[in-house]
Formats: C-alpha cells, sequence, structure tokens
C-alpha cells in the first residue's frame, strides 16, 4: 500500500506516459539494430519496471515475449544490481526463454539508488551451438544450442565490461551484427531509463509509485471482470506435439482449467515429462503463452502490464516438458510448444462453454536453407481459426508469432531460390457457419546444393474446429512432390523443388 | 485575375485563404458540409466575396480518395499478375491486423480472387525464364473482356527490372478492350517489392476512374461560378491540375493532412526558424508532422484503410484526439478521452447541434480557455450545456467538474504528445531541438501543455493559425514526380550516368511543362538491408559521393553505418514550379510582449499560454512562444 492517494482521474495520463516510454525503446531498438529479424520483423520486445521489479508497461510487438520479461528482470535482481548496472542473459534457467533471445536488463540509477528497470529482449540471428541460426534440428542438451549467459554484468554505468562482451562475439558465427544489434539493445535500455527518470522527476517518487499501483490494479481490474463475466466455469483439453525434436514420438500436453471469481488457475498436470529433444518449454514460455490466450480475451485497450498476470495461476508438475530445467534443450519450446500450448488452453476454455475462436495453425513453419556462404531463414503464416465473430483470417501469423513475409522479388535477388509458387492455400481452412482461415502454400526451388531444416507442427493432427465446425487441413511438406517429416533436415541438389503447404485454421458452428 | 485560394475540407469547418497578388492573406471559415462537401466548398467561396474573375487559381486538399477506399466504393478491377504468384493481395506481408483480437481481419483486396488473372510468364533476376507468347497475352485479354472490369491494372514479377511484359500485355488488352484504361505497376511504382507496388497500383486503377469523375464535377460547379478549374494537393506536398490528378489517383490518397506542413513550413522560415515538429488539432483528429531544414519531410510509404500505398507523402501521423473527443468511463473505471468524436454533428455539447457527450472543447470552456462569445465559425456556444455534460461525467467520478475538465484536457495532451515523439524519435530527431508549430482551431490551445511533455521550448503559434492548411494549398507550388528503378551497386555508377539519367527523369516529369526546381533523390540501402533511406542527389554526382552520403545520412539516421556495399534502388524526382509569394507582415498588436498564463483570442483560434511562458507577437503576425 502507498501513502500518497492517486487520483484516478490521471489513470489514462499516466497510461500514456509509460507506454510512450515503452514504445519509445521499441523505437530506437528498431532504428538501431543491424539484423533483419530485429530490424524489419520485429522480433524483439522493450518493457519498464519500477524498483520493485513490477512491469508498468510492455511495447506490442511479439506475444511470446508477453509476460515473460519479469522473470528476467527477477532474476537480475537476486544479483544485487547496483545502479546504473546493464546485465545481459538468456539462460532459460535464469529468466531467459531460448538461447537466441538476449535480454538486456539496466537497473535504473537515479540519486544513488535503483529506481526501477528498463528490459530489452531481441532475437539474435546466431548464438553459436552446433548450427547457424542456433535453433539446431537434434539439439538434446542446452549447450547444443549456443552460449548458455546467466545474468551477468555487460557494463557498470558507462563502463563496458569488455571481457564479458569479447566472450560472446567470440562464440557466435556473426560477431559484428552481434555487436551491432547488441549496441542498438543498449540504447533502448538507456531510453528507457532517462524516460523513466524524467517521469520519477516530474511525478516524484511517492506519485510514481502510487500511479504504478494504481495501472496495475485497473489492468487487473478489466481482467477479473472479463473472467467473472465468464463466470465459475471449468474444462479440460488435451493435445500432442508431432515429436520431441530428436524422435517422431509424440509429447502429449493436457490441461485443466478453472475460472473461478475472477481468477483462472491453469493445471498443466498430466503432460508429458521432458523430453530428449528441444520442444521442452521453461516455465516463463508456458507462462507467456497463457497469458496471451488470457490477452486475447480481453479488449485491445487494457494496458500491457503485471495486473494482467495477477488473475492467473499456473500449477506444473516438476519434471514437465513445459517447465524445462538444466540440462534441456529448449529451442523449440518457444516456437513451436508455445503455439500448442495456446491450443490447448483454447481447447480448455471451448470444454468450458467460453466462446473462444477455433484452432489457428498452431505452428509457426519454421523454414532455414544453408549453403555454401548463406542462410535463409523464414517463417510461414497460416489459416486463423474461425469464431462466433467471423470467419477466420488467412495467411497469417497466429498465436505467438507475427512477424511479416519476405518479398519474392527480395528473396531471389539474394539467395539461390526462384519461388515457384506462393499461393493461398484455398480450401484447408475447417468449413462451418463460419469458416476457418486458408493456409498458405510455398514452394521453393533451389538453384544450387544446399540443406533445408523443418522445424513445423500440425503435420498430422489438423487444427480443429468448434461447436460443430469442421477441421482445418494439417499441413504437408515435400521434397519433388514425396512427403518429408514435421521436423528434418535434408540434403538438396540443384533443381530441387520444397514444398511447404501450412494448416488451415478450424470452421466455427455448424453450417 | 491573381488571386490564388486554397480550400481544407475538414470534419468540422470547410477553410479558405485567399494570397492575392500583393501577397496579402483573406481567411474564411464555415461549416462543413458532409454530405456534399462542395456545398461548403462553395459557400467558403461565397463567404470570400470575390468574383470568378479574381480568382487565379483554387487549390484544394480533397479527401476523396481516401474516403473511396474506406468505403470501398472504387472502380471494378480486374488484375493481372504473374501465375504461381497471383495471389498477392490476398497474402498481404502475413502480419495479422490486432495482435491480440484474433476475429480481426484486414479489410477485403481492392480486386476480388476471382477478377485476378493469372499470365503464365516469368522473369527473375537473371532473366526471362517463361516468355510471354503473344498467345497467352491473348489468351489473358480475352479473359478480361469476361470480366468487364472498368479498368485493368498490370503487375507482373520483377517489372521494375523490365516492364517489356507488362507493356506487351496492355497493349494486347488495349486492343482487345478499347477505351477500358490500362495501368502498369512499374508505371505506377518502378520498385522492388511485389506487394507494395501492385497494392499501389491496384489503388490507382480502383480510384482513378471516380477520382476523374469528381474532378470532373467539382471543375464544372467551378466553372459555373467564373472560378478556374481546380488543382489538387498530392500526398507528397505538391499540386497537381485536375487534368494530371485524374491520371494520379493514389498520389491523392493522403491529401489532405498535406496541406497543414506545407503551411506551417511556410510560416517558419518567414520566422527565420528552419526545424520543427507540428500539430493540427481539429475537430475531430491531431495530425503530427515534422519539418527539417525548412522543408515538409516527405518520405515514401503510407497506408489508406489497409491499402499501402508506396508513393511519396508528406509524413504525417493522425491521433483520434481533437476537440469533439468524447471523454467517458470505461468498464475499469478509467477516464477516457476518444477514439469516439462527436464530430461536426452534432459535434460538442456547446456548439448546440445535439450534442450531448462532454468533448475535450467542452472541457476547454468549463475551464474558461474558449471565449464564448467569439468561437469562429459563426457558432454560438452553449455553455451552460457544456457545464452540464462535464458535470454529469464528473458525478460518476465522484471528482469536481473542474478536475474533470482538467484531466479530460491532460489525457487528449497526452495522446497527442505520444504522437509527436513517435514523428520525431522514430527518424532520430530529439524533440527539444525542434520548434512546436501549433495550428488547426485547438493547436494554440494545447501548446504549452504539449511542449511540456515534450522538453520543447519554442513555440510558433503561426499567423492565420486556424486555416494554415488552407494557406498552405493556396501557396504550394506544382510539383510532378517520375521515378525509375536503378538496383545498381553505387561503386559501379559513374558521374555520366548521373549527368545523363538525372535530367532524363527530370525530362519525364515535368513533360512539356517548366518547373523553376527540381530536388532529385535516390532511395539507397546497403547491400541485403530490406529498407532505404532518401539521399539528396544531384547530375553533377558520382556513385562514391552518394554512397559517402548515405553512409552520413544512415549514421545520422540511425547512429551506426555498415562495412558493406551501398546499393541504389531507385531515383525520383520532384520537378517543382513556382511558388506562390506571401506577404506575412503584421502590423503589432498593442501588447506585443507578455507572459503566462493567459488566454488570448486570435482570429481564428484561441491561443492559451501557460504560467513560465512568454509569448512575443511577430512581425509576420502570430506569436512566438518561449519558456522562461
Amino acid at each position: 500500500m502507498t501513502d500518497v492517494p492517486f487520483d484516478p482521474l490521471d489513470l489514462a495520463v499516466m497510461g500514456h506516459a509509460v507506454a510512450m516510454i515503452a514504445e519509445e525503446m521499441g523505437t530506437v531498438l528498431e532504428r538501431g539494430a543491424l539484423s533483419p529479424n530485429i530490424r524489419e520483423r520485429r522480433d524483439a520486445s522493450s518493457a519498464l519496471f519500477d524498483a520493485k521489479g513490477r512491469m508498468v508497461a510492455q511495447a506490442a510487438h511479439i506475444p511470446v515475449h508477453l509476460g515473460a520479461m519479469p522473470e528476467s528482470v527477477r532474476a537480475v535482481r537476486a544479483r544485487d544490481p547496483e545502479p546504473g548496472d546493464l546485465f545481459i542473459l538468456n539462460d532459460p534457467n535464469h529468466g531467459g526463454s531460448h538461447l537466441p533471445d538476449l535480454t538486456m536488463v539496466e537497473a535504473i540509477g537515479h540519486g544513488g539508488d535503483v529506481v526501477g528497470y528498463a528490459s530489452v529482449r531481441a532475437h539474435h540471428a546466431d548464438v553459436g551451438g552446433m548450427s547457424p541460426g542456433s535453433m539446431p534440428q537434434g539439439a538434446t542438451e542446452l549447450v547444443q544450442e549456443g552460449l548458455i549467459l546467466p545474468p551477468v554484468r555487460l557494463a557498470r554505468g558507462a563502463e563496458t565490461n569488455h571481457d564479458v562482451l569479447e566472450i560472446i562475439l567470440s562464440n557466435v558465427r556473426t560477431g559484428a551484427e552481434r555487436r551491432g544489434d547488441l549496441a542498438a539493445q543498449r540504447g533502448a535500455c538507456a531510453a528507457g531509463a532517462a524516460g523513466w527518470r524524467a517521469l520519477l522527476e516530474r511525478e516524484g517518487a511517492a506519485r510514481l509509485d502510487a500511479a504504478t499501483s494504481a495501472l496495475l490494479d485497473y489492468a487487473e481490474r478489466r481482467a477479473r471482470a472479463r473472467l467473472r463475466e465468464i463466470g465459475d466455469v471449468a474444462g479440460a483439453a488435451e493435445d500432442m506435439l508431432e515429436g520431441d525434436g530428436a524422435s517422431d514420438t509424440p509429447v502429449p500436453l493436457r490441461v485443466a482449467l478453472t475460472v473461478c471469481d475472477g481468477a483462472l488457475t491453469l493445471d498443466f498436470t498430466g503432460s508429458s515429462p521432458r523430453v530428449r529433444g528441444n520442444v521442452n518449454a521453461p516455465l516463463a514460455v508456458t507462462r507467456s503463452a497463457s497469458l496471451f490466450v488470457l490477452r486475447s480475451l480481453l479488449d485491445d485497450d487494457v494496458p500491457t502490464n503485471d495486473g494482467i498476470a495477477r488473475p492467473i495461476g499456473i500449477v506444473t508438475p516438476d519434471d514437465c516438458v513445459l517447465n524445462a530445467k538444466w540440462p534441456s534443450a529448449v529451442a523449440a519450446g518457444n516456437v513451436e510448444t508455445s503455439q500448442r500450448v495456446t491450443d490447448l488452453l483454447f481447447a480448455a476454455f471451448a470444454d468450458a462453454g467460453v466462446p473462444v475462436p477455433a484452432q489457428g495453425q498452431g505452428t509457426m513453419n519454421n523454414i532455414t536453407f544453408g549453403g555454401e556462404g548463406w542462410t535463409f531463414y523464414e517463417t510461414l503464416g497460416g489459416g486463423q481459426g474461425a469464431s462466433a465473430k467471423g470467419p477466420g483470417p488467412s495467411a497469417v501469423h497466429v498465436g505467438m508469432s507475427n512477424t511479416r513475409n519476405t518479398p519474392i522479388e527480395s528473396l531471389e535477388r539474394s539467395y539461390p531460390i526462384v519461388i515457384d509458387e506462393y499461393a493461398v492455400r484455398r480450401g484447408s481452412g475447417g468449413a462451418g457457419a463460419n469458416r476457418g482461415g486458408d493456409g498458405i502454400v510455398r514452394r521453393y526451388h533451389v538453384l544450387e546444393r544446399c540443406t533445408v531444416t523443418l522445424l513445423t507442427e500440425r503435420r498430422a493432427r489438423a487444427p480443429r474446429g468448434a461447436m460443430g465446425g469442421a477441421d482445418a487441413l494439417a499441413g504437408r511438406n515435400s521434397l519433388n512432390g514425396s512427403p518429408l517429416p514435421a521436423k528434418c533436415r535434408v540434403e538438396l541438389q540443384a533443381g530441387d523443388v520444397v514444398a511447404i503447404e501450412t494448416p488451415g485454421g478450424g470452421g466455427w458452428g455448424k453450417r | 485575375m491573381s488571386a490564388s485560394v486554397g480550400i481544407d475540407v475538414g470534419g468540422t469547418f470547410t477553410d479558405l485563404a485567399s494570397v492575392g497578388a500583393d501577397g496579402r492573406v483573406e481567411a474564411r471559415k464555415v461549416l462543413s458540409t458532409p454530405s456534399d462537401q462542395s456545398v461548403g466548398v462553395a459557400a467558403s467561396l461565397a463567404a470570400l466575396g470575390a468574383s470568378g474573375r479574381s480568382v487565379a487559381r483554387v487549390a484544394h486538399g480533397t479527401t476523396v480518395v481516401t474516403n473511396l477506399l474506406l468505403e470501398r466504393r472504387g472502380a471494378r478491377v480486374a488484375l493481372c499478375a504473374t501465375a504461381g504468384a497471383s495471389d498477392l493481395l490476398e497474402l498481404r506481408r502475413q502480419d495479422r491486423a490486432s495482435l491480440y483480437d484474433l476475429s480481426a481481419d484486414h479489410p477485403p483486396p481492392l480486386v476480388p480472387p476471382e477478377r485476378v488473372v493469372a499470365v503464365h510468364e516469368r522473369r527473375d533476376p537473371r532473366g526471362v525464364t517463361l516468355a510471354l507468347t503473344a498467345h497467352e497475352a491473348e489468351r489473358v485479354a480475352d479473359e478480361i473482356a469476361e470480366i468487364a472490369p472498368e479498368i485493368v491494372v498490370v503487375s507482373l514479377l520483377h517489372a521494375y527490372d523490365d516492364d517489356a511484359h507488362e507493356r506487351l500485355l496492355a497493349e494486347a488488352i488495349a486492343r482487345r478492350l478499347p477505351g477500358v484504361d490500362v495501368v502498369c505497376g512499374a508505371a505506377v511504382l518502378p520498385e522492388i517489392r511485389e506487394y507494395e507496388r501492385t497494392a499501389t497500383a491496384v489503388a490507382e486503377g480502383y480510384a482513378r476512374p471516380r477520382v476523374a469523375t469528381y474532378l470532373d464535377h467539382l471543375s464544372r460547379r467551378l466553372a459555373g461560378g467564373g472560378y478556374p478549374a481546380p488543382e489538387v494537393m498530392t500526398s507528397g506536398g505538391g499540386m497537381r491540375t485536375a487534368a494530371e490528378a485524374a491520371v494520379s489517383a493514389a498520389s491523392l490518397a493522403l491529401s489532405g493532412p498535406a496541406g497543414g506542413v506545407v503551411g506551417a513550413a511556410a510560416v517558419l522560415r518567414a520566422a527565420s526558424l528552419d526545424r520543427a515538429l507540428t500539430i493540427d488539432i481539429g475537430g475531430t483528429s491531431a495530425d503530427a508532422g515534422l519539418i527539417l531544414d525548412g522543408e515538409p519531410l516527405v518520405e515514401p510509404g503510407g497506408a489508406v484503410a489497409g491499402v499501402p500505398i508506396a508513393l511519396p507523402r508528406v509524413l504525417v501521423e493522425t491521433v483520434s484526439a481533437g476537440g469533439g473527443s468524447i471523454a467517458w468511463v470505461d468498464d475499469g473505471g478509467a477516464l477516457r478521452v476518444g477514439p469516439r468524436s462527436a464530430g461536426a454533428v452534432p459535434g460538442p455539447v456547446a456548439f448546440g447541434r445535439g450534442g450531448t457527450q462532454p468533448t475535450v472543447t467542452d472541457a476547454h470552456i468549463v475551464l474558461g480557455n474558449l471565449d464564448a462569445t467569439r468561437l469562429s465559425g459563426g457558432v454560438q456556444l452553449d455553455v451552460e450545456g457544456a457545464r452540464r455534460a462535464v458535470a454529469a461525467l464528473a458525478d460518476t467520478l465522484g471528482a469536481s467538474q473542474e478536475r474533470t475538465a482538467e484531466a479530460i484536457v491532460l489525457i487528449a495532451d497526452a495522446e497527442m504528445a505520444r504522437a509527436l515523439r513517435r514523428v520525431s524519435v522514430e527518424r532520430g530527431i530529439d524533440p527539444r531541438s525542434c520548434a512546436l508549430v501549433a495550428f488547426g482551431g485547438g493547436g494554440p490551445l494545447h501548446a504549452c501543455a504539449l511542449a511540456g511533455l515534450l522538453g520543447m521550448r519554442t513555440i510558433l503559434v503561426p499567423p492565420h493559425a486556424g486555416v494554415l492548411s488552407a494557406l498552405g494549398l493556396a501557396i504550394a507550388p506544382e510539383r510532378r514526380d517520375a521515378a525509375v528503378s536503378v538496383m545498381r551497386p553505387a561503386a559501379e555508377i559513374d558521374a555520366a550516368w548521373f549527368a545523363h539519367a538525372l535530367p532524363a527523369l527530370a525530362d519525364r516529369a515535368v513533360g512539356s511543362r517548366a518547373a523553376v526546381r527540381h530536388t532529385w533523390h535516390a532511395r539507397v540501402r546497403y547491400a541485403g538491408q530490406g529498407h532505404e533511406l532518401d539521399v539528396p542527389c544531384a547530375p553533377s554526382d558520382d556513385g562514391a559521393e552518394l554512397a559517402a552520403r548515405f553512409t552520413h545520412v544512415h549514421r545520422a539516421r540511425y547512429g551506426f553505418t555498415l562495412e558493406r556495399p551501398v546499393e541504389v534502388v531507385a531515383l525520383r524526382v520532384a520537378a517543382m514550379g513556382e511558388p506562390v509569394r506571401v506577404d506575412f507582415s503584421a502590423p503589432l498588436p498593442a501588447e506585443s510582449t507578455f507572459t503566462g498564463p493567459r488566454v488570448v483570442t486570435l482570429a481564428d483560434a484561441t491561443m492559451v499560454v501557460a504560467a513560465g511562458w512568454s509569448a512575443r507577437a511577430l512581425p509576420i503576425g502570430g506569436w512566438l512562444l518561449e519558456r522562461a
């Protein structure tokens, strides 16, 4: 509790003020970053925290980072940060998600105290490990996936810890690009720190603290109001991942969901123990997916801060694929398991009688080509599930991703690949009173020897319809017309054609 | 026979500014007539009282393209696209419409799938891999004829590089369907990236027939009053004749807001300043813009109603916070302002036109910021009505009427400040290095608060602040643009190329008319980047000089440079005509300097000078406010 009363009339003003700072951090990062993945595809997030480690605002970029960043700040606070200390981390066991996501946290100094934290997470194109891109197919241990960074000090105030920086740059394939991206990330933290200090000076510490409490309470109030509107209900669901990343053995996921008096409890008991491959998800990723599902039930204008997370309780067994611990590999947990968790939760809400959309494509369709001196990575959209409100959108990223495509003309100028077909996969959405969205067909014609690595899901179990709507078509991968597995690495010859057909979204309601 | 008249149709008011042969400015303001905008246009001309013969030029900013895109009332277009990639309008860039609202979808494409014809032809960066045969061109033309379109768009893969196939196909279609206009993608936007190029070309086709009809209608109406044919402001801040505008419809999509920034830049230069953020606050929205080196920032890009239009436009970011924005209490108990607006009808409660919900304007009235007897546009204010509406909201919140009114204004300020920051910070500009030019009916009301939030120390309240957009229209020079794809490393381009290519492009832009000034920009990037920067260039340049200039711009904008080859993607030219000269001189008021707090009623707006600010009347008219 705070001593200074906060006038609720000022809520919207303070909401704008803190959102503006988080947004500006994102702008500084995008403006300064070198790699296309951060600059163009915007695979990055920025958030602002108060001295108590409460997340005051997060800029809306990529859902998979939603609610995961407080873990990073918690991990940093456990290391007694001094004012001005800048930490870097990616260790999934200490505040990280998967290794390519490098997170910086600045302990904002003011008058000799730590008054808040500015945090920026960005997906780096390479952090070492056994294959370029640091999303290795077949990894079974975290150490194979890249350089592991527990929260370590990259700088004390203006003074860079060059030893740490050199260790990082010596362990990655593209050092110059990393150096640039890290500089941009640091600039973004500095912008957040400057903005927070200016707000603190303008408003005073006591009033800012009261405002933060009021903003979090407000978001919580709106989240709980929505849950109360849903009523006291319970539901359950189960789903499977199509292989653990090292073998084709399905990985079962289960959830029991309860909504009671404005609180949401998610019990993942019964889900698979951790697995050998890299589909394990750290708890932070499981929490992000849970938060995303609740967020999607709220109005768009609810501010994104720690308040939304308060009504959610998460239970996972100690040995669980959704609560990955050292030394499990986790690279695919962030990109594919997170998608399956959102499907699972929507299914459980549907089971509880809550009108949520039918399942979307439920995968990000990660595709990496690599040849002599070049690597090309992209993800593909698919169908979104239909809902009571209308048909599911076609050919979009669903769930935890929202990155843009690579234009055919740019791709063909930069890589020895010709796109023979890029089309809507007609009829792949599930039928229903409202049709599910259609997926995408993309055929890559390679002009020289190279390899392709596929990390995809929903190739066997199709996205399901809801309220009597039909299932969508599952996705399909093929090489010169012959099927390829959901997850694989294949050597290609000049003239080979790899075709990816992404899943549609489920239909809604009987036709 | 000499006045240049600018007419800006806004949501609430239709503004007119007339610049006479002597450079003197006259302004008029009438209420807008949303059901038929030309009624308001005619009313504003009638209010000016000038005969048709005394007017040399009528320039206006039109929202006709914006509206037809929003309302999807454009032409029946057929699209010819490369087989295998003909779904590109539906595929967009694969990002979704809303991060969290999973049912939200992008608006449907302007051309539905059944009106897209796949063309069997292909080139890639290495050359033609499937030639377009005469037989295929005729087959496509036949298929188009079946569709019976009003207009046809042809946009093929890699046509920015070589548009031979597009031209062949366009000729075949023209032979098969004489009288039906054909728009080629590479002719509208000769730049790499198939989705943006095709979407822009489709927007051109979609809007062109309706724009032609509208301009014809308007020309007749003006001719009836003895006035000359209208000229139209483009998104890029230049004027086009009606005839030219009718065949560059997509370039009018952001015509409306550009005028204000052009007007602001003219006043800024007259005040001997060169860098500013601009805020134009109207009844329904606020537009934030940026002026660097005395010129509005013009960048390619932007989207209207979900349709990307990758042509040059004056940078303007619009937020839905204006005088008519409605204040309300949400289900979390928070006071909110907008995005709903009372607009022109019913308008704020105080306008007495049927509005019942309190707006930002009503809050200003409660706070005594607006002089009840002298609001422009001939509106008699219902002060009691405004108080009652704000009081009702205050009761819901358990707060006082004054405190509630103050909070409403602060919330609108916070949203506008965010837009101003985005416009500047995204381009590496520190707002504290800029002056704030505040105009529109609400600009001078909010200026001190906005400057305070952004740490800015100088505010320019321009003369004619209430009609600055109309003034911008009246003085904007004619401007024609042309572009060509280059796609070559800068290192390979020599001085001879610049000496030849730039004037050749300028000739294409000007046609038979003379321009007094040309500005060329190269669209440049590091090889492998996905975004280009506009870098000024001249016929006397060579590739090395251009690369060095790009490096400089890149460092200023992004803070770093790369050890990579520099690539020239495209070349653009703007050919500018003679600007209309304005005599800004104005007699100083009796009290030409004072310090805040004070509310001053200007000719067409109200200015709030906050405590801690000093105000000085300028010899050009208007006021300069400085933080003490």
